[in-house]
């Protein structure tokens, strides 16, 4: 029974969405009845998963002995299955309008919910080749997302998209098979399935194959020299690039990032190793990197996109600290930086839909004429900026506190970095807020006269998230136990 | 009863956002900046929210005792407000110079426009500075300082040039840098010593200072120099003379006399409230301050001596002056300590003062610069004198205020034992008030006495309306009346630092 349960959560949403294109609809809102049915049904089907929380292992299918598709359901891949059933119905809602005036909306509408299934699977996963298969299949399905407007700009994006990820795809099969081989056994179990008769004195060349399998699967979460893929797929629709581009894709490739790091690698193993060391580097180094070009940036969405990929590093961060407690900080992380990554991209397509400006310098006095919208914009620039309070704060102080923790020097270099990019985050977010609200004595108001916030299709997801925001700055502590447990603190 | 504690805040905070919603729905037209209909609705709002949180914040610090927990931030680590002797006299300081300003700003903004927004923001700054001063425990106390910057910066911009969105920008993001810096104390601290509450003579101990990887007493000075980016201390100060000249005068007074003011109640609760003055004893930590403090005495009293635009002099010079206190603070004694904290009373009123007068003539005549004020004690002699007393208590004559605290600061310095600064202290104190006194008494003479060449347009006194003479009287009116009465103050602040500096009898040490 409760296997069948398994794959219909994964299978329902993709074969559901296949039927799409397919189905006759006497007005456009039939659609959207269907969208929400697929993915309310999806989530609640997920929400009894978590109820039941079966035990054993699932097999979908068997390639020999030792390879196999098959799903388990343990602490973390119920987090990250509760957020993304949380996400997807709402993130729905809002792209149904932002797609009222785009073509093709069936075939978008069909990808953005097979998207909804892989990555359930990716995190039902039980076992590294179960990961691996999900990870290439999420692959390519949001690439007909990214070349979605047909443009010469998207298409050019998603062919740069498909090259890292197969690049990056490539790097995570060295990784698998070296686990496949030097492990005791496939599956995820926490602490790592390393063999260390079998590695006998090759330790070196596993922790050379960590670093590439680290960075095959933290291509999805561009880790530098690997992010320029992220905002260039800033072309694609905006509920692409605040979904999948800021939280569903992007958090799969931490997700795995976690996996491969502390269930089949191990954390213990690995501490204090040089291949720690290397992807630290990288990993802080990309924090201040992704903040810098964020500044730099003057494309709303592109500078939301690199702030996206320095945000992405703090996970990273929390998670090669290689301590229960760095894992800790990185789920938090991973959870609260959704929420408020997601708010402040759905703001930056509200304000794309209504009045089609891309850049910042054409914000100058939006504020007056969105006070909604820019509102809960700012809430989420506070947040990411982690004023106390907000959901921002709360990860980046256990993200520091398990950095301080670890008592390694690159690890307090680690906190600085977070505070720089901090300091450049309220430097970018602020600057956007100026100008929506102060836009100078002379300002001609009357230039912005039919501009008006949206409808509640796209302010209640927005309202909900902000809300969530608030409400775990405020109170953390049931979230905080909750992934403390996971990590096993 | 604790409850009561929040009622300047409940009262400050609805009324600030009603008067942002208010302005936030007004139709913008081109021509509506000018013809506001009917200004007073809003003032009067402004007014009694303004005098009725004055008078809860009053009552609180006479009454209230006992803590209130807003929210739980971690299960140890709770967000809370109480009043202690330091809250008081901070939160009392802020409410004297809001009740002043705000009287005050009532017709110097009807220059500016957009009152409302001011008022709104001036009231949240208010409820937002009064739950900095009752902070019960460090991570509330950053969580305000946060909102202190991010409440002020609208009342930079208020004008709404180029320069002043320039301007403030760069002071929120100064504010920032320091507040991310503190952070990162925080941080640290939090490892160390999980309870952040803040206890007088505070908890830590020598050897925890000097045990552990180094990296505590590194993490307290990046913390202790990141909240003096607030109090102006070099090499961060620039935002200062970016920042005062292009805001609205009664936010420049703001702004000098209290905010960068929480800069140094944020360092007086880190070095006395968490760590406590026998751990910091003898510390590189302080050696470093000393000099940095000192270094900015200095220059901040030649950088105003030279300037020629007014309100950058008088910035200038709270660069120079909030560098006395932090140098009392500096230097670990409880004589320094009482002539900081009564500098930070003093300095808060004069500086105030003369923003305040600045002010006055901007919205009279339009002067900016030094060298237009000849001849101003003709038509305005009231506020000159009001200008000149504020002068004298700067410079530390008797029997002006600020006598007093100078007196303090130095005896604090020749009491301690931070080597050749015992002696370099005072002397440096000395020559910048011979240069406080050669770029602030010239105006006086200026204005009183008129060289032949210059032609003076109107010899008729014509003094500023008296909402905006009132308020200065009453500032003049302190800084000659704590001179010359200051036993209250005198033990207040006397019994406050040698709580400081008992030995607390439970020093723990965690790991």
């Amino acid at each position: 029974m409760e296997q069948y349960l398994f794959f219909l959560t994964i299978l329902f949403p993709i074969l559901g969405a296949c039927l799409i294109p397919f189905l006759p609809y006497r007005r456009r809102t039939d659609m959207l009845i269907y969208l929400e049915f697929l993915c309310l049904v999806t989530s609640a089907l997920v929400l009894t998963l978590l109820y039941l929380s079966p035990q054993g292992t699932y097999t979908l299918f068997r390639f020999n002995s030792r390879l196999s598709v098959s799903f388990h359901l343990d602490a973390m891949g119920k987090l990250f299955g509760a957020m993304v059933a949380f996400l997807w119905p709402l993130a729905v809602l809002y792209s149904f309008e932002y797609m009222k005036h785009e073509s093709n909306e069936k075939s978008f509408f069909l990808f953005y919910i097979v998207t909804y299934g892989v990555t359930l699977g990716i995190a039902f996963s039980e076992n590294i080749v179960t990961l691996y298969f999900f990870f290439e299949a999420l692959s390519l399905v949001t690439l007909p997302l990214v070349m979605h407007t047909r443009t010469r700009e998207a298409i050019l994006a998603s062919r740069t998209y498909l090259y890292y990820m197969i690049g990056g795809a490539a790097f995570a099969f060295i990784g698998m098979v070296f686990v496949l081989t030097y492990g005791t056994t496939a599956s995820f179990l926490p602490g790592g399935v390393m063999d260390l008769a079998k590695i006998g004195n090759r330790t070196n060349v596993i922790y050379l194959v960590y670093i590439l399998s680290f960075f095959g699967f933290g291509i999805k979460t561009a880790v530098w020299p690997f992010s320029n893929w992220l905002p260039k797929a800033g072309v694609a629709p905006t509920p692409v690039t605040a979904l999948l581009h800021a939280v569903a894709v992007v958090n799969t490739g931490a997700f795995a990032v976690m996996r491969i790091t502390y269930y089949s690698f191990g954390a213990d193993y690995l501490r204090g190793s040089f291949a720690q060391y290397t992807v630290m580097g990288f990993v802080l180094f990309t924090i201040v990197y992704g903040c810098s070009r964020a500044l730099k940036e003057t494309h709303l969405k592109r500078r939301l996109a690199w702030s996206t990929v320095s945000n992405l590093s703090y996970i990273l961060f929390g998670v090669v600290l290689m301590t229960p407690l760095g894992l800790t900080g990185a789920l938090c992380h991973m959870l609260f930086h959704s929420f408020m990554k997601i708010t402040s991209f759905f703001c930056a397509g509200s304000v794309i839909y209504k009045t089609g400006k891309n850049y910042i310098h054409e914000l100058d006095g939006l504020g007056r004429r969105m006070p909604k919208i820019f509102i809960l914009f700012a809430i989420s620039a506070f947040a990411l900026m982690g004023v106390p309070g907000l959901a921002g704060f709360v990860s980046k102080w256990s993200l520091a506190y398990a950095a301080i923790d670890s008592r390694e020097p690159l690890a307090y270099i680690g906190v600085g970095c977070l505070l720089v990019s901090a300091l450049l985050t309220a430097i970018y977010m602020v600057t956007i807020l100026v100008r929506a609200f102060f836009p100078g004595k002379d300002f001609a108001y009357s230039s912005l006269q039919d501009i008006t916030d949206p409808n509640w299709y796209m302010l209640l997801p927005l309202f909900v998230f902000a809300a969530v925001v608030i409400f775990f700055g405020i109170h953390p502590a049931p979230v905080l136990e909750l992934l403390a447990s996971i990590s096993g603190v | 009863m604790n409850i009561f504690l929040l009622a300047p805040i409940f009262i400050s905070f609805l009324a600030g956002l009603a008067l942002l919603v208010w302005s936030f729905r007004e139709k913008r037209t081109p021509s509506s900046h000018k013809t506001e209909a009917k200004p007073w609705p809003a003032r009067t709002l402004f007014l009694s929210a303004l005098s009725l949180s004055a008078l809860c914040t009053v009552f609180c610090s006479l009454k209230v005792t006992g803590s209130v927990v807003l929210f739980h931030l971690f299960s140890k680590l709770p967000i809370a407000l109480s009043l202690d002797s330091l809250g008081r006299f901070f939160v009392l300081t802020v409410t004297l110079i809001w009740v002043v300003v705000g009287f005050y700003s009532i017709t110097y903004l009807t220059r500016e426009g957009e009152e409302k927004r001011f008022f709104g923001f001036f009231l949240l700054l208010y409820g937002v500075l009064y739950c900095l001063g009752c902070s019960q425990n460090l991570v509330t106390m950053y969580l305000f300082y946060e909102l202190m910057s991010l409440t002020s910066f609208p009342l930079v911009l208020h004008n709404g040039s180029r320069e002043a969105i320039m301007a403030s920008l760069k002071y929120l993001f100064y504010s920032m840098c320091g507040a991310y810096m503190g952070l990162f104390g925080i941080f640290v601290l939090y490892h160390t010593l999980p309870d952040l509450s803040f206890v007088a003579g505070g908890s830590a101990s020598q050897a925890l200072l000097s045990q552990g990887d180094g990296l505590l007493p590194v993490a307290i000075l990046i913390m202790l120099l990141g909240f003096s980016v607030k109090a102006g201390m070099f090499p961060l100060h620039a935002w200062l003379p970016t920042a005062h000249p292009v805001a609205p005068s009664p936010a420049s007074a703001a702004l000098s006399g209290i905010i960068v003011k929480c800069g140094v109640l944020a360092i007086i609760r880190v070095m006395y409230y968490i760590i406590g003055p026998s751990a910091l004893q003898g510390s590189f930590l302080l050696t470093v301050l000393q000099s940095l403090s000192l270094i900015t005495v200095f220059m901040g009293s030649l950088l105003a001596f030279r300037e020629k635009v007014f309100k950058k002099r008088l910035a200038y010079s709270t660069v120079s002056q909030v560098s006395y206190i932090l140098f009392g603070l500096f230097i670990v004694t409880p004589q320094g300590v009482q002539g900081a904290l009564l500098h930070l009373l003093f300095h808060a009123i004069v500086k105030c003062g003369l923003f305040l007068t600045a002010g006055v003539f901007l919205y009279s005549f339009g002067y900016t610069r030094v060298d237009q004020l000849q001849g101003v004690g003709k038509k305005m002699p009231v506020t000159l004198w009001c200008y000149t007393f504020f002068a004298l208590a700067l410079v530390g004559i008797p029997p002006t205020c600020g006598f007093l605290s100078k007196w303090y600061l130095a005896q604090g310095a020749f009491a301690s034992t931070a080597g050749v600064f015992r002696f370099l202290g005072p002397v440096i104190l000395l020559v910048s008030a011979l240069l406080t006194a050669g770029y602030l008494l010239p105006i006086t003479m200026d204005g009183f006495f008129v060289t032949k060449e210059t032609t003076v347009h109107a010899d008729k006194p014509c003094e500023p309306s008296l909402w905006m003479l009132i308020p200065l009287l009453i500032l003049a009116l302190l800084t000659l009346g704590l001179g010359l009465f200051p036993n209250a103050i005198l033990s207040f602040t006397q019994s406050l630092s040698d709580s400081l500096f008992q030995t607390v009898s439970t020093l723990f040490i965690i790991r």
